[in-house]
């Protein structure tokens, strides 16, 4: 029963993963890989199960850090269910293949939720001047991928663009029914409120412009979040201090809760993500900011790598205006909690019953 | 003998040609290693000419800013107490722990400072009681003064209703001022802008106007960004900007997808959601 007696059941001659350019390699021009869990397993179903087994402790055993997480990786348990050994062993062996492959000592964080804190999030609309500071913030603090060719620049926040409608005097009684009378503001032939629905890709030389309004959108952390109750492999969930994670490993790339997040909160790696060694963030978080694979999805998660460690969310220390917030909203004297109490609040697309734990608010 | 004298003489100038020279190529030598880690780069913070930080390895693989390679602002801080004191004294922030609010002292960035109350104002200046203010509360008009704010004469903080002395110490002119006439610092000019906008300074207070980075906890200890690290006391009203903050350069765009070949596209076609 020993894996050497029948060489053709060595995954490891047949599988080109576990060369030591894995998924999330730093070289961009490096080929992907050509295998996932799903394909790996079914595969592997062929074999008896003792003999992978077999064949797995002999490879965690290897000097090569890539193989040895690679293969612990395909067998190990959704994130939720590991226990607190499971989580240090899974740690150990990602900070020596990230520390091997970036060249640099990597930290895998593996702290979970505090007690008594319930993130959340609130920014002030009127302040937003649209200058996609915290968009690229985001990028160098998550390890998103930067690549140049399509698919393979991604960015967690977008920055929409907003054109100012115009509400004159003589447009006011411009309204449907014509003739009658009834104000609503403009029809559809002049609209006077907002005359685009908004763009993404603006570029002035300066920003803000006067005849536009800014809205930035990102992962919302929805209590009651679409995405988690349509995840066919739960990879996705809402941990207990708020953001909704994803455990990477388990994720098979079906995007179904890319179709059901109605915010456009989530991306995913179609390609090899692009990650340079000297631009990678060495602190990470096991469920935040670790180098993705190819062919899962990613979202924002409140840089959980920083605020589970008390610091705030990087596109919070980033924002020139100070318009984004970030707090415990089970603490009455937190930002959030204030703004909460004393300003205009609203949520975005409150009727989806979503939920969400980033509120919006103006002056 | 003439003969030798005249290559003596020929001998010892080139010899004093040769000498600089070869102090410059030693010189050269011992400079040569020196100015390799002198490529710095500079960032500023919130907007540009109010803080700038100088990028350096905090360890390596882990620099302590990462600045944008198109607009030259901060992206990220790998410490962000680097360089900040203790915020000091404020008005109902006796519930802050000690040590918790911190600021990043700009009096010794501010490069004229040092000069301004020895150089031309020494501490004497005009006459400055009721009687003798000038009319109109115009500033007398002084090249050096005006070629540091442009808008001098015509200054619209207030919409034109305060002036220098307003804001600026009448004989300490290293301090601001506040209502009772006491010296405020520079570094704390929140006393100063709290005199008009009580309730900016009671968000402001309350982490709900402003910036802040460092820790989240109510308690924590944070980076406060003062009044004038974001807005230009002096340009308030600048015409082209809008919503108080001043005209930056935005950071670059997302990718385009497949197909559309400028933003124009979005513009004139709209989002398909």
């Amino acid at each position: 029963m020993t894996p050497d007696k029948s060489p053709s059941a060595d995954p490891a001659q047949e599988k080109p993963s576990h060369s030591p350019t894995q998924a999330a390699s730093a070289d961009p021009s490096a080929p992907g890989p050509t295998t996932s869990r799903r394909g790996f397993l079914k595969a592997g179903g062929a074999l008896s199960m003792s003999s992978l087994m077999g064949t797995a402790a002999l490879m965690t055993q290897s000097d090569d850090a890539a193989a040895a997480t690679e293969w612990a990786e395909h067998f190990q348990k959704n994130y939720r269910l590991m226990t607190d050994a499971e989580k240090a062993e899974a740690r150990t062996r990602l900070e020596r293949r990230y520390s091997s492959e970036y060249g640099k000592k990597v930290t895998v964080d593996t702290t979970g939720p505090q007690p008594g804190v319930l993130m959340g999030y609130a920014l002030n609309i009127r302040k937003c001047i649209g200058c996609r500071r915290c968009v690229h913030a985001c990028v160098e603090e998550n390890n998103q991928s930067r690549g140049t060719r399509p698919g393979e620049k991604i960015e967690w926040i977008q920055v929409l663009r907003m054109e100012r409608g115009e509400f004159a005097k003589d447009k006011m009684n411009q309204g449907y029914p014509e003739g009658l009378g009834i104000q609503v503001g403009g029809n559809a032939y002049t609209p006077a409120g907002q005359v685009l629905e908004g763009q993404y890709r603006y570029e002035p030389e300066a920003v803000p412009e006067k005849d536009a309004t800014y809205m930035p959108i990102a992962c919302m952390q929805c209590e009651k979040p679409p995405c988690v109750k349509v995840c066919p492999v739960r990879t996705t969930y809402r941990e207990a201090d708020g953001p909704v994670v994803i455990d990477y490993n388990w994720c098979i790339g079906c995007r179904m809760c890319m179709g059901a997040c109605p915010y456009w909160a989530r991306r995913i790696n179609l390609t090899t993500p692009v990650l340079p060694k000297e631009e990678m963030n060495p602190v990470t978080h096991y469920l935040g900011n670790r180098p993705r694979m190819r062919g899962v999805v990613e979202k924002c998660h409140w840089c959980l790598q920083r605020s589970r460690q008390g610091r705030y969310p990087a596109c919070v220390e980033v924002c020139p205006v100070g318009a984004r917030k970030f707090g415990n909203l089970l603490d009455p004297e937190s930002e959030v909690s204030k703004i909460l109490e004393r300003k205009n609040v609203f949520r975005l697309k409150a009727e989806l019953n979503t939920f969400p734990k980033f509120f919006y608010f103006y002056d | 003998m003439n003969k030798l004298a005249f290559h003596t003489m020929i001998l010892a100038f080139c010899c004093g040609m040769m000498a600089p020279a070869l102090a410059q190529e030693q010189k050269a030598a011992a400079a040569a290693p020196a100015p390799a880690p002198a490529a710095e780069t500079v960032c500023f913070e919130s907007r540009k000419g109010a803080s700038e930080v100088t990028k350096r390895d905090l360890q390596p693989g882990w620099p302590n800013v990462k600045c944008s390679p198109k607009t030259g602002a901060v992206l990220w801080w790998g410490d962000p107490f680097d360089g900040t004191v203790p915020m000091g004294k404020m008005p109902l922030l006796d519930k802050i722990p000690e040590g918790h609010a911190v600021i990043k002292p700009r009096t010794e960035k501010l490069a004229l400072m040092p000069m301004c109350g020895v150089s031309c104002h020494n501490g004497i200046g005009p006459k400055f009681s009721p009687p003798t203010l000038p009319k109109g509360r115009k500033p007398a008009p002084v090249p050096t003064m005006e070629a540091m704010v442009p808008d001098l004469k015509d200054l619209q903080h207030g919409r034109g209703r305060i002036w220098c002395l307003d804001c600026h110490h009448t004989t300490k002119r290293n301090m601001l001022v506040d209502h009772f006439g006491d010296p405020v610092s520079f570094d704390q000019p929140q006393l100063l802008c709290g005199k008009c906008h009580g309730d900016k300074l009671r968000d402001w207070r309350d982490g709900i106007h402003g910036k802040r980075i460092g820790e989240w906890a109510s308690t924590g200890k944070k980076r406060w960004f003062t009044c004038t690290e974001c807005h230009n006391p002096h340009n308030v009203q600048d015409g082209a900007r809008n919503r108080g903050f001043v005209q930056i350069a935005p950071e670059a765009p997302p990718q385009l997808p497949r197909g559309m070949k400028d933003a124009k596209y979005e513009r004139v076609h709209g989002i398909a959601h």
